[in-house]
């Protein structure tokens, strides 16, 4: 089972939608979380949410209990949730991308998808990873073509995944693919 | 009963009645057996309502009326401070015995000698607009709402003729989910052209609509096509609310249901060209028709994203109720079947005060001054009724 943790995203159902084509999906307000759910998952998932990640203290202390013995995955919120638990800076950018579409380059630190690939993106979001960046195991595997800014990582001894783009999205084109990917690694 | 004497004699009765745009023409309903003001406590009895037993249903068989924005925010749990009000229902709906079918063109000669007053006073001038405007902003660039719709309301005072309104709206601005009510003590006119919810047993659609061009001689549908696909801005908004609105669906729906059906269209009507989706499901099979209000309304196309907090942000800077404004009209038949639309480019006439509400988005590239001024155009149209 798949438990996806909302942080009131208008987009989380999409993400649920997506994932349930794979597990069984459970989905809960992050205020809300019931512990047996969590305890019975195998994959648990931030979803995507409006603020940053100091806003959501208890995603924090779940991904730090959970980091290691289940697969975990991020999206957008959810991806910066994972990094700032991990220690990095989540800072304002200059350019705001929301309900954008954007093509996103896989680099040769990626161990599920082909370095140089290409992917059309959608993206939501205001805020970004501050760079330089560094925790053990986590590589940035996907920047955006243009600007640079980190739009994927891999964790895959620990099996932590997270994208800043929202690969539910109509604008994200093969969102399916990816996740699927993640979700068999 | 003569049809083409039928608008007059009904005025004329004194009866409340409701029209509402079909596909063909309007549907007009009267002879109402109930009227039901909604509130908080009673509106879940309302909607659990089942009469499904039944195995014939008469036309008359629904109810039809509104639910107001507060209402709506109320029913998921969200509060609204408290505000200056007019103390208007949260909500109405009536069961209909009469239903007639009109002809688009509607003929309707008003008797009314009442002077109608013209001034209209607005409660947010350019330079509150402005701050406004920039406080949401900041709020979009630390990420707290996407995109938000800031609400201005015209207000005045005069004693106005709803059908005569109504008529003279139908023949310069047909929309699609145009409707009016009159009642006693007040009236609804609008020409909203958006629908919200639109279910026949099982299958649910919703068509939002982000992005909206003024005709022209210059312009055709094709070059308004090219027009909304250029403009990175209304794309932006547009695709959020895409989004946003499978989102809604996907609550509700069968998952991989869900399905884009039209992406990004161009509408034509009368004066405007519109940027418009259609998104379709089909519905799980537990899925009552309280947890579709709740899943769709409000309508997340005039209220921005995501839906949640940006009610917050929204609910927290306005002053006034914005009673029937973005709430939702349309019937819940008792077969299940139901259709709303998005209250918006709307009249409310409540003891002989008018309110028209508009709004506009705020998202990261838009300015202050061009969405303040594309505010006063929307209510321009209803504005110039009043003469």
């Amino acid at each position: 089972m798949i438990y996806v943790i909302d942080h009131k995203d208008s987009f989380t159902h999409n993400v649920v939608h997506q994932f349930s084509l794979f597990d069984d999906v459970k989905c809960d307000d992050f205020s809300k979380i019931n512990k047996s759910k969590l305890n019975q998952a195998s994959t648990i998932v931030f979803s995507p949410g409006p603020g940053s990640p100091k806003d959501y203290p208890l995603s924090s202390k779940i991904y730090k209990e959970f980091k290691g013995k289940k697969k975990i995955i991020g999206i957008c919120l959810g991806f910066q949730q994972i990094l700032f638990s991990e220690g990095a800076k989540i800072v304002q950018q200059n350019k705001i991308y929301h309900g954008f579409q954007s093509e996103v380059l896989v680099n040769k630190s990626s161990k599920l998808f082909n370095a140089g690939s290409k992917f059309k993106v959608g993206r939501y979001h205001s805020l970004k990873l501050k760079e330089p960046f560094q925790a053990e195991n986590f590589d940035i595997t996907m920047r955006c073509a243009i600007s640079g800014a980190a739009m994927s990582f891999e964790n895959n001894i620990d099996k932590i995944y997270g994208f800043q783009f929202h690969p539910e999205s109509f604008l994200t084109l093969n969102g399916k693919l990816l996740i699927k990917k993640i979700l068999s690694a | 009963m003569n049809k083409k004497n039928y608008l007059n004699s009904i005025n004329n009765s004194q009866k409340p009645f409701i029209i509402y745009k079909t596909i063909k023409g309007f549907d007009l309903f009267t002879d109402f057996s109930k009227k039901i003001i909604l509130n908080n406590q009673n509106i879940k009895h309302f909607l659990n309502q089942n009469h499904s037993s039944k195995k014939k249903y008469k036309s008359t068989d629904l109810y039809i009326g509104f639910f107001g924005y507060e209402l709506l925010n109320n029913l998921i749990g969200i509060k609204v401070p408290r505000q200056k009000s007019i103390n208007f229902p949260k909500g109405i709906f009536y069961k209909p015995e009469t239903k007639i079918n009109l002809k688009e063109d509607l003929i309707y000669e008003s008797q009314s000698t009442h002077k109608i007053n013209r001034n209209f006073k607005i409660n947010i001038d350019q330079n509150l607009y402005t701050k406004i405007f920039d406080k949401f902003k900041k709020k979009i660039r630390s990420g707290q709402t996407y995109q938000i719709k800031i609400c201005t309301k015209y207000k005045n005072k005069s004693q106005i003729d709803p059908l005569d309104f109504f008529c003279r709206l139908a023949k310069t601005n047909l929309a699609p989910e145009a409707f009016m009510i009159k009642d006693k003590n007040y009236s609804i006119i609008s020409c909203s052209p958006e629908n919200l919810i639109n279910k026949k047993g099982s299958s649910i659609s919703t068509k939002p609509i982000a992005g909206t061009l003024r005709k022209t001689k210059n312009i055709n549908k094709r070059k308004a096509l090219n027009f909304f696909k250029n403009n990175i801005k209304e794309t932006k908004e547009h695709n959020m609310i895409v989004d946003m609105e499978r989102n809604d669906l996907s609550r509700i729906c069968i998952p991989g249901s869900v399905k884009l059906k039209k992406e990004k269209s161009v509408e034509e009507y009368k004066d405007l060209y519109h940027y418009v989706s259609l998104i379709s499901g089909k519905l799980k099979e537990k899925v009552e028709n309280i947890d579709i209000i709740k899943a769709m309304m409000p309508g997340g196309s005039v209220i921005g994203c995501p839906k949640i907090s940006t009610l917050n942000l929204l609910n927290n800077q306005e002053k006034e109720n914005r009673n029937i404004y973005t709430g939702s009209f349309g019937f819940i038949k008792f077969n299940g079947d139901m259709r709303f639309n998005i209250i918006i480019r709307s009249i409310l006439n409540y003891k002989n005060i008018s309110e028209i509400s508009v709004a506009s988005g705020v998202v990261i590239d838009s300015n202050a001054k061009h969405e303040f001024n594309e505010n006063f155009i929307k209510a321009k149209a209803l504005i110039d009724l009043y003469k």
